[in-house]
C-alpha cells in the first residue's frame, strides 16, 4: 500500500514535542487511537512498546517507523509525525529521530503487510523524500508531499 | 533506556552501578539524601530526594519520559504505591517491584493492570533461598543456575585431583560418557577466563562452567571431581526471612535444624515447620553448635542479616566439623576475603537478586539473566524471534552465527527438548538460546544479535 492509502490529514502532525522514545510512542497512541475506534490508547501504546522491546525501529537517517499488529485494527492505518527536536531512538546508526511514521495493521494478511513495510523502508530510504518532508513547514504541506511524492511514483512502477 | 530506581540501598545501590555503565540513563530515588550523594559520587547517575511513590517525586525524576521504573525500596507499600502511580499517571511501559512479605506475592490476583499494575515481582529473599537449595542439591557446585523452566542448568564446580577428566582435554569428555551430552562454557584459571575448545586440557583448580541438561550434571560433575555423597544433615543459623523459606522447601527430604535468636520467632518457626527442629540460641554460640550435632553436619548455612555474625558462626561450625559452609554475605569486600578458604561458598544476596532485574533490562527477548563471578561474566537465556530475514540468528548453523568475543552458546531449547550446542544445529524461531558471556562488556552485542531486524511484525 502507498503512503496516501495508510495516511490522512488529520493523521499527519507537524512540529511534535517529542522529548523521549516513551513520550512520543504514548502520544502516538493517543493520536491515532483518536481515529481508529474500537482501539484504546492502551492497546496501541503496549503493542508499540512490546514490538520496540524486541529491537529498535529506528531505520537510521532520522527515520523511524513504529509498527505493529493489532487483532481489533479494521484496515493498515498510519500517522506521521514531524518532531520540533529529534529524540533518541535507539536507532540502528545511532542518529536521533525527527520524523515518524507509525503503522498499524490488522492481524490478517501478514504477507501483504510485508510489503506494505518493505515499501515504506524503500522510500524512507530516499534522500529526495526525507527532504521533502523536512522542508514543509506546516501539517498540511507535510501531508500533501508525503503522499504526492515523486519518489514514490518512481518505486511503484 | 531511562529508568528510574526507587531506594539506594543494597539492591538498588548494585543495581544502578551495573546499569549506569551500559549506555542507561538512571536516576535513583531516595529520602536518604547522604546516600545518594555518595553514589552521585562514584556513578553517573540523575538522583531524586523524596518518597517514591509521590506522583511529583516520580515527574521530577522523569517518569514521563521513562521506559522503566524499579521499585526496591524497603517498604513494599511505597513500592507497590509507587508502580500504581507511575501506571495511572505516566503510562511507564514496564514496572518492576519488591516485595517481601509472602503475605502479598503469593497472591496473584492482587497483580495486574486492572489491580497493582506491576509487571514483575522481585523477592529477593525468595531468589536467594532458591539459590541455596539448589547448591544443597548439586553437592560439590559453586553455583548452578537454571534455564528454560530449569530443563537446563549451568555449573560451576572446581576442578580437582582424583576427577576423570582432570589432566584431560574437553574432547576426552564424550569418550568417557557416551551418553551424556554437555558443554563447557568458560574455564576460569586463576581467576583468567579461557574459552574452552576441544583440546582445552581441564586443570585442577580450575574453575568449571558447563551446562548440561539437569538430569546429566551429577555425571559431568563426576568427570571433574570425586563425587561427593548426597546431603542429609543440614544445620541453618538465622530463622529469618530465608532461613525460614530454606528449611520450608528441604525440610521433607532433609534432615534439618534451625538456630534461631528470638525466642517468639522460634514459637514461629516451630509452629510453621512440621519437620524442623528448632533450637533457640545463635549460631555463634559453641555449645549451641555442638547440641545442632554440628560435627555430623554436611551442611551448615549462615543466613542471618549480620555479615559479620554469620561469617563468625561459619568459621566456627566449620571447626567444629561441619563438612561445608555456605554463608550469606552482603559486603562484596567481605566475599574476596573468606570465599574459598574456611567459607566454601560465599552468597552474595545482591549479586543473586541482580540477575533477576537485569533480565529485564536486557533488551530483545530475554528470559533469564544470571550475574556470574562477582558480575563479570553472565549467562543469558534469549528467544529467537523472526526468520532468516529479520533475525541474525533464525536459519543459521551455531557455526555461522556472529557471536561477540568470549561469548558462546551453550545449550538450545527448542519446545520441550534440550539440544545441547553443536556447531551444526540450525537455529529455529522460537527457541531459547542459552549463552555464556564472559565478558560482560560484550553484552550490547549480544543484545543486538537476538533483536529483531526492522521487517519483523
Amino acid at each position: 500500500m502507498r503512503v496516501r492509502e495508510l495516511l490522512a490529514p488529520e493523521r499527519t502532525h507537524f512540529n511534535v514535542q517529542g522529548v523521549s522514545k516513551k513520550r512520543l510512542l504514548d502520544q502516538a497512541a493517543q493520536l491515532v487511537a483518536n481515529s481508529c475506534s474500537g482501539l484504546t490508547e492502551q492497546q496501541v501504546f503496549d503493542a508499540l512498546v512490546a514490538r520496540e522491546r524486541l529491537g529498535s525501529t529506528g531505520i537510521g537517517e532520522g527515520i523511524a517507523i513504529p509498527h505493529c499488529r493489532l487483532a481489533t485494527c479494521q484496515g493498515p492505518v498510519a500517522l506521521l509525525l514531524q518532531l520540533e527536536q529529534p529524540i533518541d531512538f535507539e536507532s540502528i546508526d545511532n542518529k536521533p529521530v525527527d520524523l515518524v511514521f507509525v503503522l498499524l495493521v490488522p492481524e490478517n494478511n501478514p504477507e501483504q503487510h510485508l510489503k506494505t513495510l518493505s515499501h515504506l523502508a524503500a522510500l524512507f530510504n530516499e534522500a529526495g523524500y526525507r527532504e521533502q518532508l523536512r522542508s514543509a513547514r506546516s501539517a498540511e504541506e507535510l501531508f500533501k508531499r508525503a503522499t504526492s511524492s515523486e519518489e514514490e511514483l518512481q518505486l511503484a512502477s | 533506556m531511562k529508568i528510574i530506581i526507587l531506594g539506594a540501598g543494597q539492591v538498588g545501590g548494585t543495581l544502578a552501578e551495573n546499569l549506569a555503565g551500559e549506555q542507561n540513563d538512571i536516576t535513583v530515588v531516595d529520602t536518604d539524601g547522604a546516600r545518594l550523594a555518595e553514589l552521585a559520587e562514584r556513578l553517573d547517575i540523575g538522583t531524586v530526594t523524596g518518597r517514591g511513590s509521590y506522583p511529583a517525586i516520580l515527574r521530577q525524576a522523569g517518569a514521563e519520559d521513562a521506559d522503566m521504573l524499579i521499585a526496591v525500596t524497603n517498604s513494599d507499600e511505597v513500592n507497590m504505591v509507587a508502580c500504581q502511580v507511575a501506571y495511572s499517571l505516566f503510562r511507564t511501559p514496564t514496572k518492576i517491584a519488591r516485595i517481601r512479605a509472602a503475605a502479598y506475592s503469593q497472591k496473584e490476583k492482587l497483580f495486574g493492570n486492572d489491580a497493582l499494575p506491576i509487571d514483575v515481582i522481585i523477592s529477593p529473599e525468595q531468589v536467594v533461598t532458591d539459590y541455596i537449595k539448589r547448591l544443597i542439591e548439586h553437592p560439590g557446585a559453586l553455583q548452578v543456575v537454571n534455564f528454560a523452566g530449569g530443563r537446563v542448568q549451568l555449573v560451576a564446580v572446581r576442578a580437582y585431583h582424583g576427577g576423570p577428566l582432570v589432566g584431560n582435554a574437553i574432547r576426552q569428555l564424550r569418550k568417557h560418557m557416551p551418553n551424556v551430552d554437555t558443554r563447557v562454557a568458560a574455564i576460569f584459571r586463576h581467576n583468567r577466563a579461557l574459552l574452552p575448545e576441544g583440546n582445552t586440557v581441564i586443570e585442577a583448580d580450575d574453575e568449571v562452567f558447563f551446562i548440561a541438561a539437569r538430569n546429566d550434571i551429577r555425571a559431568v560433575m563426576s568427570e571433574l571431581r570425586r563425587l561427593e555423597h548426597n546431603y542429609k544433615r543440614v544445620v541453618i543459623a538465622g530463622g529469618g526471612n530465608i532461613g525460614f523459606r530454606l528449611a520450608k522447601s528441604i525440610e521433607t527430604r532433609y534432615n534439618v535444624k534451625i538456630i534461631e535468636r528470638n525466642e517468639d520467632r522460634c514459637q514461629v518457626l516451630s509452629e510453621q515447620l512440621h519437620h524442623t527442629v528448632v533450637m533457640h540460641g545463635t549460631g555463634t554460640d559453641r555449645d549451641r553448635l555442638i547440641k545442632a550435632n554440628i560435627e555430623s553436619a554436611d551442611v551448615f548455612c549462615a543466613l542471618t542479616n549480620d555479615d559479620e555474625a554469620n561469617i563468625m558462626a561459619s568459621l566456627l561450625a566449620k571447626r567444629l566439623g561441619a563438612r561445608k559452609v555456605m554463608t550469606l554475605i552482603s559486603n562484596p569486600a567481605y566475599v574476596d576475603l573468606v570465599q574459598g578458604r574456611d567459607i566454601d561458598i560465599a552468597i552474595s544476596p545482591q549479586q543473586a537478586t541482580i540477575g533477576s532485574l537485569l533480565t529485564h533490562v536486557r533488551r530483545g527477548d530475554i528470559v533469564n539473566v544470571y550475574s556470574l563471578r562477582r558480575g563479570a561474566a553472565e549467562a543469558i537465556e534469549a528467544v529467537a524471534h523472526g526468520d532468516a530475514r529479520s533475525s541474525k540468528v533464525v536459519g543459521k548453523r551455531i557455526e555461522d552465527i556472529d557471536l561477540p568475543e568470549g561469548t558462546n552458546i551453550g545449550a538450545i531449547v527448542r519446545q520441550e527438548k534440550v539440544l545441547i550446542a553443536h556447531d551444526h544445529i540450525v537455529i529455529e524461531a522460537d527457541d531459547h538460546v542459552i549463552l555464556f558471556v564472559m565478558d560482560r562488556r560484550r553484552i550490547r552485542d549480544v543484545e543486538k544479535l537476538f533483536q529483531v531486524g526492522f521487517t519483523f511484525f
